[in-house]
């Protein structure tokens, strides 16, 4: 089946409706939709404060057409406990849970609770949409925000590096781990329909690039996160059980260069600090990491 | 059947007979034998739950709030820094009107370090929308969190409620316990089951909301905490019908027979100084008892018509807030600030850290604040009980 037919083929409902408040390009809620081609409408979400809790709707009225709980900042996966727990007890069976969560609600603030589900191998699947910021506070840098990007309160650019969650979450011996991107929609639903197949904890992570905190106009959100793709900066892969297996690999890498020059976080750096990075990708080419 | 059991083994005996479904838990010193005894009633299959063995307080509490939105009776216990670690969650849960119950073996807070019992670290949620209900005895802790089930998932209250003993003093004190048998407690705490998290019916739980509604969401909050002192007290009293043990409510008047002045203590204190009492009313002193037992929501106007025919009163309290006193004496002042008649309210901190309250401290509590009927003045700010004068600098 071609990738065209493929599309064609998802359901056509959206869970998360229009009218939300998410800003154009905004990577957040592009992957929400996409999760929830393959989550469907049998699924209970945790979102912890973030920018993807706050626009789904305002007083009474929301864009959620699933059950949608705000949980506070760092205990998505803390809550997701619970609910399944009380779902099991109850006889509930057949629901897909899933805890999602920004990057500071998981590598940072909501790192503990993160870990916690993940040692106990809770039945939850756990989603990390990545902005490589705080959002929701206006942009500050956070654990995941890479190495040299100016953030509001990084305006000579992080000085350390990126968190390298995937792995972390991988140690804890997790059953599933992938990482997404929103530029491969397809990509990331095969991964999620297969995470949903399975039991335990599971671990998806997807990059979602953000145009006002990255520097880039509205509509490159989806040019920008194939590009980090295609320099080998963000590479798509899966861990299933222990077993490596990269799910898409640039036929020819782009440079690292055309990337780093499209988003304004980056621009002061210089052409010995990217070269130093494309030095990096190339190190670990290959796929993976 | 009677058993001989802690305070902590008394609450998981509640546990069990209230049949919790779900039990997300931190370990904290002295709560830790609860978990291990019911680990251990889910072990032997003398009850269906889930233990979920979180990794932090913080977590325990976002684990009760969700099973509590799937409508599973969530329980779980903490204290001092793992209560502390919570308190946003408190609000969060008390918001979402969600019926968790959570005992609190009551202990003092850092710094300085201490695992030894006082009522501060719950004091200090008084805030947060949670009814707070202290025991004095490990009988009364298993009656009242069976209650406390009751009261929360009552229709007209939806909120959580704390079940307060202070550690050692009752958490790890054995004493006789009339266990009762499940068939009563099935009778009068029916199964839970009130889910709000439903895929068969999608809501938005805690959506963003600004001033157009968060107030009135507020104001029903508050009423539901002031409406849930009748249903304190209905439960209390349908339990005493049922059970045969009657703890008083919201506020139980002891030896209140022409007393010329009241005590006034929550907790273990209360058994204390009913000793006190009975020992003052032998030698002739009008001095009577007046047991909080409900801090949140707290009974005022039960408070004032029972000091009605009191001169003076005195309040005991194992807590402080700096620079105001003791939290009980605040409350019990305001619940009196409407009388026309001014009446001295004494103020007297002890316990705290775990410092015994011997009964003859509270005798001499009860001296003075006989005196102070005669006087009609009182000194001002608190006295703290049994204070080792050289070790704050004051000695004469
Ligand atoms: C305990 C607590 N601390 C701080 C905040 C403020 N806060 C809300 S969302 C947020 C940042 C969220 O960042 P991220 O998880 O990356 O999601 P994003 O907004 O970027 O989508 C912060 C700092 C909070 N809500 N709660």
């Amino acid at each position: 089946m071609g990738e065209r037919e493929e599309l064609y083929r998802l359901p056509r409902e959206e869970l998360l409706s229009g009218g939300h408040q998410g800003i154009s390009g905004y990577g957040g809620t592009i992957a929400v939709r996409q999760a929830l081609k393959a989550l469907g409408p049998n699924t209970v979400i945790v979102v912890p404060a973030s920018a993807v809790a706050t626009v789904g709707g305002l007083n009474t009225s929301t864009a959620w057409r699933i059950p949608f709980v705000h949980s506070l900042f760092e205990c998505a996966p803390a809550m997701a406990t619970g609910i399944r727990a009380a779902l099991e007890i109850k006889g509930k069976t057949g629901v897909t849970l899933v805890s999602f969560a920004g990057d500071a609600g998981s590598a940072d603030i909501g790192f503990q609770s993160l870990s916690g589900a993940a040692e106990r191998d809770e039945d939850i699947i756990h989603v990390c949409y990545d902005d490589e910021a705080y959002l929701n506070t206006g942009g500050q840098a956070g654990g995941t925000t890479p190495a040299g990007a100016q953030t509001v309160n990084t305006p000579q650019g992080k000085p350390t590096g990126k968190k390298d969650l995937l792995s972390i979450i991988e140690a804890h011996g997790a059953g599933y781990v992938a990482s997404a991107s929103i530029a491969f929609p397809l990509d990331f639903i095969a991964k999620l329909r297969k995470a949903k197949e399975r039991k335990g904890f599971r671990y998806l992570h997807i990059l979602t690039p953000n145009p006002a905190t990255w520097g880039f106009a509205a509509d490159q959100t989806i040019h920008i996160a194939r590009l980090a793709v295609d320099c080998g900066l963000w590479p798509l892969f899966e861990v299933e059980d222990g077993g490596r297996r990269v799910t898409y690999a640039p036929v020819r890498r782009v440079p690292v260069a055309d990337y780093i020059r499209a988003q304004g976080r980056f621009r002061h750096l210089t052409g010995d600090q990217i070269a130093a990075m494309q030095a990096q990708v190339d190190a670990s080419a290959g796929g993976g990491r | 059947m009677r058993m001989l059991l802690s305070g902590n083994e008394a609450t998981a005996h509640a546990a069990r007979l209230a049949r919790i479904e779900v039990f997300p838990v931190y370990p904290i010193t002295p709560q830790a034998p609860m978990i291990n005894s019911i680990v251990g009633f889910i072990d032997r299959g003398e009850l269906k739950c889930a233990h979920k063995r979180m990794e932090s307080d913080h977590s325990a509490l976002a684990g009760a709030a969700g099973a509590s939105l799937v409508g599973a009776r969530a329980f779980t216990a903490s204290n001092s820094q793992g209560l502390a670690l919570m308190h946003e969650l408190l609000f969060y849960t008390a918001g979402l009107r969600l019926p968790v119950v959570m005992a609190i073996i009551n202990r003092a807070l850092s710094a300085p370090h201490c695992r030894f019992p006082d009522h501060s670290d719950a004091i200090a949620q008084e805030a947060t929308g949670w009814l707070q209900l202290y025991c004095e005895n490990n009988q009364e802790v298993l009656d009242t969190v069976l209650q406390a089930f009751r009261i929360a998932e009552d229709e007209r209250v939806l909120l959580p409620v704390m079940v307060n003993f202070e550690g050692y003093i009752l958490g790890h004190t054995k004493e006789v316990v009339e266990v009762p048998e499940q068939e009563a407690v099935d009778a009068f705490l029916p199964a839970y089951s009130r889910a709000v998290v439903d895929v068969e019916h999608p809501a938005a739980i805690n959506t963003a909301t600004n001033g157009e509604i968060y107030m009135e969401y507020k104001y029903l909050q508050h009423r539901a905490m002031q409406g849930s002192l009748t249903v304190v007290k209905e439960v209390n009293a349908e339990f005493a019908e049922r059970f045969g043990r009657d703890w008083g409510g919201a506020v139980e008047l002891y030896r209140g027979e022409d007393a010329r002045a009241l005590l006034v203590a929550m907790g273990s204190a209360v058994s204390t100084a009913r000793i006190a009492v009975d020992e003052m009313r032998a030698a002739g002193q009008p001095v009577g008892l007046l047991k909080v037992r409900s801090f949140r929501p707290f009974p005022a106007d039960e408070i004032r018509s029972v000091a009605a025919g009191v001169r003076a009163l005195a309040v005991i309290d194992r807590d402080i807030i700096y620079g105001v006193g003791g939290a009980l004496h605040r409350e019990v002042q305001w619940a009196l600030a409407g009388d026309a008649v001014h009446k001295p309210v004494l103020s007297y901190i002890a316990g705290m850290g775990g410092r015994d309250i011997s009964v003859a401290d509270v005798k001499a509590i009860g001296q003075d604040v006989l005196a102070a009927t005669e006087k009609g003045s009182v000194p001002m700010g608190a006295h703290w009980v049994g204070l080792k004068a050289d070790l704050v600098g004051e000695a004469k």
